[in-house]
């Protein structure tokens, strides 16, 4: 009955989306004042909403499908059962996203009218065919993986595992397909330098490809998918931590206890790669038109990207911290120990990759031998200096260097909301002044400039990436106890993925706001009163509505979907006792 | 108990350091760097969160609740944690978002007039604003002359005239410049008397009215890599000027910001040379 429910509601949403398409035909439809919230801020909590459920349906099942086949490949259920658990949640969550894409387009179209008939006559193809086929493939293939799952097992299981990667073939290729008229919003395809205008290139020769292809479409690609099993990871450990703190025996709590650590696993390891994603998206935008940089980083936005410092830095503290509360319960750990040469590499980050990169600007080759030379250094040092420094010395050395990267990441130029304009008298501002230290000289306002805030990024990543080794080394030569992890852990990955949606919001709101006053950047101008760059203080609510509203959404899926049809867990499950850490 | 009294003294130990902590770095950062208020402040808080940090690692572990305790836990962690982002997000500096609807409007305003929406929407308006004035100019006719005011009503059908006198376009060309110079933001890369980019994206301006003529900048505007300041060169296009002007700015604005430009002539800051390049 459920699954019918399902299927309506997911059909409810693909008949949203026809209809908005025959409607954007209709000639001069009137927009509507949309009471209380207005028309942008409407739009903004609906879409916003429409990508938060989309980010988890299309990042979750790549890490079910790899979960599924170690569970297989391992002959480790439990790997098998976080993969179903996981996947449960995905169905009942993918309504929402149906339901909500076509909230979305209903609001979008009552709302600005003119702009989404020109969207969607620039964009017929991808929004009258591609993308509601893709929609309808990919709800056939992930209710064929779920209603099968039982069916296909033992012989059958590599049709299933099959099924599972048809799945994030169709996801992959519907986020590319919609990420085109996104992309196109911010960055629409110019004419080859010196050729016609925008807006006649656009209006006249212009192929849907060429919209397609444009500056930020594949960066923007990159970073949603890496984004999305990103959050993927955090709700799959959110999953985990409120299935432990709802668990009534040993059994449960150790299995909900290694489900987090899984999720937080992935969330972490795809995190790494995250800031880089963003980069490489700033950067296009950059390239494609240069005012866009200082309106991110030194004007309008520039406290924007503050407080993206801010929570990047209580995301590091927080995965990091789990760490170590799951390392503590791990008996053996003050024998493990690690090079002094590490301790040392991981302190000289911040500074020494800074200077370098002041001095080598990415991407100059030397900005990448020169900081391969300073690590290959201390890894051959290692070789031969035969001090160690204790785990628990390390892990709050890493800690010391978070906050100092995470320091590093958030000095401003200035502490005003538009940096170009601080005042002259310097009481804002970060001085000028330098530091020798004989052999080179460090300017304070260095620290405010881009190489600086990548040294920060570099160095919360390595931190994390040495905290992980040492974990990993503890788990293969101590032993751990799942299911006994400090009771705040569970509150960690909680508001691991709170923060991680709260971020995600903000940083989705920065690169909608990019576009300015224009709904297509320098081509189709905002008429309405309200296209001006709304304050941080308001759009923080606007945040924090919208990431309280998903939470409730997800946790009542959440309950729903788990605790109502709770399955006995396999025999083979791991139990509360003390087992080798790291044995299979 | 004794966890208790152990975590105690661990709070007391790691918060006399993290005060001595954030004293040596207030010091520091007023009287040795000299850095301004707000960033000592930064400094103290980061010791501070330091302190924090420190203290959670040695915490002992928490006791497991569960059921309705351990839903209001979850319920009172998630206010918490919404209202510490909204104070932080609050507690920067906010950009004032009257000053940019006032530069958008003086943008945007010129182009919708300029499409058939915009035409229409200014008739309206324009009718909207006529009929008020006659209503009220009915109205002291009406108080002044009572019956006599209803005839002349009739008579003009009680709706607006036409004729009103457009508003007369405004100030000189180089004022016109200057409020291009502010609308378009170009203080983000460049700077004229001292004021604007830190960050030298692109060239200093104040003598640029006697480093280039009015058609050499007109063409650097219509089309940037025209011309190239010396030291500005760039490998990348992510910090080239933006070849959009001629597409967002009319004819009468760019000839206003170029005469504003032109008007630059402080030979005392060095503002580099341009350089003509195809």
């Amino acid at each position: 009955m459920r699954g019918v429910l399902k299927i309506v509601l997911v059909v409810a949403g693909l008949l949203f989306i026809g209809t908005a398409v025959a409607y954007a035909q209709l000639p001069e439809p009137r927009a509507h004042e949309f009471p209380y919230l207005g028309n942008r801020g409407a739009v903004w909590v609906v879409a916003q909403l429409h990508i938060l459920f989309a980010a988890f349906i299309l990042g979750a099942p790549i890490f079910v499908v790899v979960s599924e086949i170690l569970g297989w490949k391992n002959q480790d259920v439990r790997y098998e059962r976080l993969a179903k658990e996981v996947t449960k949640v995905t169905v009942i969550l993918y309504s929402m996203t149906a339901l909500t894409g076509g909230l979305f387009i209903f609001v979008l179209l009552a709302t600005y009218p003119q702009l989404t008939a020109w969207l969607i006559n620039h964009f017929f193809a991808v929004f009258a065919v591609m993308y509601p086929l893709l929609f309808i493939f990919e709800t056939i293939v992930l209710y064929l993986y779920w209603y099968t799952w039982d069916a296909l097992q033992g012989p059958k299981k590599l049709r299933h595992i099959m099924l599972g990667v048809l799945l994030n073939i169709i996801g992959l290729a519907t986020l590319i397909v919609i990420d085109g008229p996104t992309a196109f919003m911010n960055t629409p395809a110019k004419f080859a330098e010196g050729g016609m205008d925008l807006k006649t290139f656009i209006e006249t020769t212009a192929t849907l490809w060429d919209k397609m292809n444009n500056y930020s479409w594949w960066p923007l690609n990159i970073h949603r998918t890496v984004g999305n099993v990103v959050f993927g990871g955090f709700i799959t450990g959110l999953i985990g931590a409120y299935l432990y703190l709802a668990a009534k025996n040993d059994e449960d709590r150790a299995f909900y206890d290694w489900f987090g650590f899984v999720g937080n696993l992935i969330g972490v390891g795809a995190l790494l790669a995250l800031p880089f994603a963003g980069y490489l998206l700033a950067y296009e935008l950059c390239d494609y038109d240069a005012s866009i940089c200082p309106y991110m980083m030194a004007d309008q936005l520039s406290m924007f990207f503050e407080m993206q410092g801010a929570m990047v830095g209580l995301i590091f503290l927080g995965s990091n911290y789990y760490i170590w509360l799951s390392m503590k319960r791990i008996e053996g750990l003050e024998q493990i120990r690690m090079k002094t040469t590490t301790l040392v590499l991981m302190a000289s980050i911040p500074l020494v990759f800074m200077l370098i990169w002041t001095k080598f600007p990415i991407p100059d080759k030397f900005a990448f031998i020169l900081p391969a030379c300073w690590v290959a250094l201390f890894v051959i040092a290692g070789r031969f200096l035969k001090w160690t420094v204790g785990a628990q010395t390390l892990v709050k050395v890493a800690f010391l260097m978070v906050i100092i990267g995470n320091a590093i990441w958030m000095t401003p130029h200035a502490f005003v909301a538009t940096q170009a304009l601080a005042p002259d008298d310097g009481s804002l501002s970060l001085p000028h002044g330098e530091l020798s230290l004989g052999f080179v000289t460090i300017s304070w306002g260095d620290l405010a400039l881009m190489p600086a805030k990548n040294a920060a990024a570099f160095t919360l990543v390595f931190v994390t990436v040495v905290n992980y080794i040492l974990y990993n080394r503890a788990l293969r030569q101590g032993r751990i106890t799942w299911g006994t992890i400090d009771f705040a852990a569970q509150f960690v990955l909680v508001f691991l993925a709170f923060s991680a949606i709260w971020t995600m919001t903000l940083m989705g709101a920065v690169r909608e706001l990019t576009r300015k006053y224009f709904h297509v950047f320098n081509l189709l101008y905002d008429f309405t009163p309200e296209s001006y760059t709304p304050t941080l203080a308001y759009s923080s609510w606007v945040f924090t509505g919208v990431t309280v509203t998903f939470y409730i959404i997800v946790s009542f899926a959440i309950v729903l979907t788990l605790r109502t049809g709770k399955e006995k867990a396999p025999a083979e499950a791991a139990k509360g006792v003390p087992a080798v850490a790291g044995a299979e | 108990m004794e966890a208790q009294r152990s975590f105690i003294g661990v709070v007391v130990k790691r918060g006399f350091q993290g005060i001595v902590a954030a004293v040596v770095m207030w010091l520091a950062s007023r009287y040795l760097f000299h850095f301004p208020p707000v960033f000592q402040v930064m400094f103290v808080l980061y010791a501070l969160l330091g302190t924090g940090v420190f203290i959670l690692l040695d915490a002992p572990s928490l006791s497991p609740v569960s059921g309705i305790k351990a839903i209001a836990l979850l319920v009172g962690f998630y206010v918490v944690v919404s209202l510490v982002f909204i104070a932080g997000a609050s507690a920067l500096p906010q950009y004032d978002p009257m000053v940019e609807k006032g530069k958008i409007e003086k943008i945007v305003k010129p182009k919708l007039a300029a499409t058939e929406k915009g035409k229409i929407e200014e008739l309206l308006k324009r009718t909207k604003e006529l009929d008020a004035e006659s209503q009220a100019i009915l109205k002291r006719l009406e108080t002044l002359g009572g019956e006599k005011a209803k005839r002349i009503e009739a008579s003009i059908g009680g709706g607006a005239s036409a004729g009103a006198a457009p508003r007369a376009g405004g100030g000189n060309l180089v004022a016109l410049g200057k409020e291009q110079y502010e609308l378009q933001e170009c203080y983000n890369c460049h700077k004229i008397g001292g004021k604007g980019s830190v960050k030298k994206r692109g060239p200093v301006l104040d003598n640029i009215g006697n480093l280039m003529k009015t058609e050499e900048m007109k063409e650097k505007l219509l089309n940037p890599r025209a011309w190239m300041a010396e030291g500005f060169e760039k490998e990348y296009n992510k910090k080239l000027m933006p070849d959009k002007y001629k597409e967002l700015m009319s004819d009468q604005e760019i000839d206003a910001l170029v005469a504003y430009l032109s008007t630059l002539k402080d030979a005392s800051v060095q503002t580099p040379k341009p350089v003509k390049k195809l």
